[in-house]
């Protein structure tokens, strides 16, 4: 693919970061190759090529800001895509969307470069059976189980904790799995990022695990972008090593804004709701390689924005079906203090099936589900007529729902500065007890409050005894 | 976030339910007043009665206590207590069954004796049935306007138990109708009767024919009756107005639910509508900018 000589061209047009320029005839760039943009200053912008607008110019985006840029300006066609080093010498580094280190730990000596533009594996590659992961996450586990090598979006508008459960799976999947990681920070808080980098060289994970950040300071071409740089660099550890690969990308949704951002720069009729016509081929471009092959699996985490607390929201539709399990965060949950503020009623998993999780948990969860969806239901007459109207079923429903909301959230070991209670890991077994017994009525004695924030079944009934006992005091 | 058809679907239960209530509430207080006026329409009875009772009772101290009327006598050993427990009939009358069965409960907990229940209406029968209590006789549908006929079985009930030896002694427990806000579980004690002790009748000098004790033994099981009788009337009036209470905050709740989700529905209105401008004249712009 690379040239002998490096084709020369000169910039003609700069609309924010979408940058036109023209090349000889003979020697135009690929769409997807880098060019180089010689600012007057000697700085060098790299940009990619997006189209051949016709009359030898191409139209590219830039992967920096486009200040001090002029028309005139010298391109030099790289002749190859953006490329970043894949392999273990990238273990415990942090990188921007190029693959150039950021943590001020030298260069990094990586045997070889990938293109960050590749395709997705082939059908017969595909792996497709189902193992359980457990989170330690009562209500991840309950409801939405996690598959070895599956994709698990989480959804929430803004503030109602997809940060926290993504750095929970971290501390509980990452630290505990044997294999390496890569986080694929997009377009979220800078600050978020620093925290990470230092909490993950404090626990020792950094170094079985890759960091790659283009966060909301960095123009859209690098945002979007910077997702295809972190799923690169799982895939190498995939294919080449057959490796089981944890990915976590915060926020996919950002991704998706950045394409859209460039969208109408490049030309393209805005759709739907202002998104850019090709949505769903941009979200295929990132979400089909991020699978499990026969060689190795990814198991994937995926922060996914809702904007405006919107589920129909074109942009957030077409995440969905990439899915294999959905968490999603609820605000009116937020609102009662109930963390995480997971929805069992919405949330979903594929592998929620008797077959994979064995028929006692398939039926606890389906269970649950029937008991919060009654007390939904009865919601409008609790308000309009009062408790003590219902039947003698509705009541306990009621009272039973409402103690499996209260059992359903658990402190995090992430958020502890926040709640000012140590983290809980509950496995599965004991989350799929807790619940059957309150299904059963064999709690029904102890005050709501007392399964608030446990851990364990048994928790519940400590608290319970605790509150009796400052009560009596 | 629903969309509009859900949101407009919602607000057209919650207005229907609320038309409902809102008749509901309107039928109890024509039900309340009516039952309020019966109510005092069989006072001067009442108060003629007692007059009367308390009279004869003067002399009762005399009496050879083996000589005294049946429904008069203490039995000495409390071996079983029958309990005459006056509920409504049907529900959305607020919080009054429910707090009509709690103060059951609680009767039947401190008595820590054989409980022979009598249920008149409905939800305080279920209430027995459901936490396994010897019901022995029950009375279900007596309407909103029993007469005095209606009510005379359920005394019968209770005296031919008394006078049986079956029951010791007898207590009636229904709703209290202090005011249309308020209604207040009551227990009053039947049986054995303890006449009135209103002196309303001092100085007056009543012949008795043919004697005293005759017009006492005929005299009693009326009393019983009445007390029923008003008991009942009490617990219906405080039944009607619970409902008429409960059912005005039901029509209130709902009406307050309605004029949320209706701004609800007009935010998500606007929205759409706003959405749509949008992408309209974003796309006749895009059409121009080619």
């Amino acid at each position: 693919m690379a040239k002998d000589t490096k084709a020369k061209g000169e910039v003609v047009q700069i609309i924010g970061t979408v940058v036109d320029a023209k090349f000889p005839a003979e020697e135009l760039p690929y769409v997807y190759n880098a060019i180089e943009i010689k600012r007057r200053d000697g700085y060098k912008l790299t940009a990619e090529v997006q189209q051949h607008l016709g009359n030898n110019r191409v139209r590219c985006l830039a992967m920096d800001t486009t200040d001090r840029l002029r028309r005139g300006d010298e391109c030099v066609d790289t002749g190859a895509r953006i490329t970043v080093p894949v392999g273990r010498a990238c273990l415990g580094r942090l990188f921007n969307v190029f693959g150039e280190p950021l943590d001020d730990l030298g260069k990094v000596d990586a045997d070889e470069h990938w293109s960050i533009h590749r395709p997705s594996p082939p059908m017969e590659q595909l792996e497709t059976t189902p193992r359980v992961l457990e989170t330690g996450i009562k209500v991840l586990d309950l409801v939405s189980p996690f598959s070895r090598g599956g994709k698990v979006g989480a959804y929430g508008g803004a503030g109602v904790g997809k940060t926290v459960i993504i750095m929970e799976l971290i501390r509980n999947i990452a630290t505990e799995h044997g294999g390496f990681s890569v986080f694929a920070g997009v377009g979220e808080r800078s600050r978020e990022g620093n925290d990470l980098w230092h909490d993950m060289r404090a626990s020792r994970v950094i170094d079985k695990t890759v960091l790659v950040f283009g966060q909301m300071n960095e123009p859209p071409g690098v945002r979007a972008r910077v997702g295809l740089t972190g799923v690169t660099m799982a895939e190498y550890f995939r294919d080449e090593e057959g490796q089981d690969v944890l990915l976590f990308i915060d926020n996919v949704y950002r991704y998706i804004l950045a394409n859209m951002e460039v969208s109408a720069l490049l030309g393209r009729m805005p759709s739907a709701v202002g998104y850019q016509p090709t949505l769903a081929t941009d979200m295929g471009a990132l979400e089909e390689r991020i699978t499990s092959t026969k060689s190795g699996s990814i198991t994937s985490f995926q922060a996914i924005y809702v904007p405006a607390d919107d589920y129909t929201d074109p942009g957030i539709v077409t995440t969905f079906g990439h899915l294999d399990a959905v968490i999603a965060l609820e605000r009116s949950l937020v609102e009662q203090g109930l963390y995480p503020a997971v929805d069992p009623l919405t949330s979903f998993s594929r592998i929620l099936d008797p077959r994979v999780v064995g028929e006692e948990h398939y039926q606890t969860a389906r269970g649950v589900q029937v008991v919060l969806q009654r007390y939904k239901d009865l919601q409008d007459i609790i308000a309009i007529l009062g408790v003590e109207e219902l039947s003698e079923e509705d009541k306990q429903a009621v009272a039973r729902a409402r103690r499996i909301q209260r059992f359903l959230s658990q402190p995090m070991f992430v958020a502890e500065t926040f709640t000012g209670r140590p983290g809980r890991y509950v496995p599965v077994k004991e989350t799929v007890r807790g619940f059957r017994e309150i299904l059963e009525g064999k709690w029904d004695h102890l005050p709501e409050q007392a399964f608030y924030m446990v851990g364990g079944i048994e928790e519940a009934a400590e608290q319970a005894e605790k509150m009796e006992k400052e009560a009596a005091a | 976030m629903a969309t509009l058809r859900e949101i407009k679907r919602r607000i057209r239960g919650i207005e229907s339910t609320a038309k409902i209530t809102r008749a509901m509430e309107l039928v109890a207080a024509s039900k309340m007043r009516r039952t309020q006026m019966r109510a005092l329409a069989a006072r001067p009875y009442a108060e003629k009665i007692s007059w009367v009772l308390a009279d004869l009772a003067e002399t009762l101290p005399f009496i050879d206590p083996e000589a005294l009327h049946p429904l008069l006598r203490r039995h000495e050993e409390v071996k079983a207590v029958e309990v005459v427990f006056i509920t409504p009939d049907r529900g959305l009358a607020g919080g009054l069954p429910s707090t009509l069965n709690r103060r059951m409960a609680s009767f039947i907990l401190e008595l820590e004796k054989p409980v022979r229940a009598v249920a008149v209406g409905r939800k305080g029968r279920d209430f027995l049935g459901r936490t396994g209590q010897n019901v022995v006789a029950e009375f279900i549908d007596i309407g909103d306007k029993p007469g005095y006929e209606e009510c005379r079985p359920i005394a019968q009930v209770v005296m031919e138990d008394f006078i049986a030896g079956r029951a010791d002694e007898v207590y009636i427990i229904y709703g209290q109708f202090v005011s249309t806000l308020m209604q207040r579980p009551e227990v009053y004690k039947l049986l054995p009767v303890e006449p009135p002790a209103e002196a309303a009748t001092v100085g007056v000098d009543y012949i008795y024919e043919p004697t005293r004790e005759e017009v006492l033994a005929e005299l009693l099981p009326r009393y019983v009756e009445r007390l029923v009788y008003e008991a009942t009337l009490e617990a219906i009036a405080s039944e009607q107005s619970a409902r008429m209470v409960a059912m005005r905050n039901a029509t209130d709740n709902a009406n307050e639910i309605t004029s949320d989700l209706t701004l609800v529905y007009n935010k998500a209105r606007q929205e759409s509508i706003t959405s749509q401008l949008l992408e309209i004249t974003g796309g006749v712009e895009a059409l121009q900018a080619e």
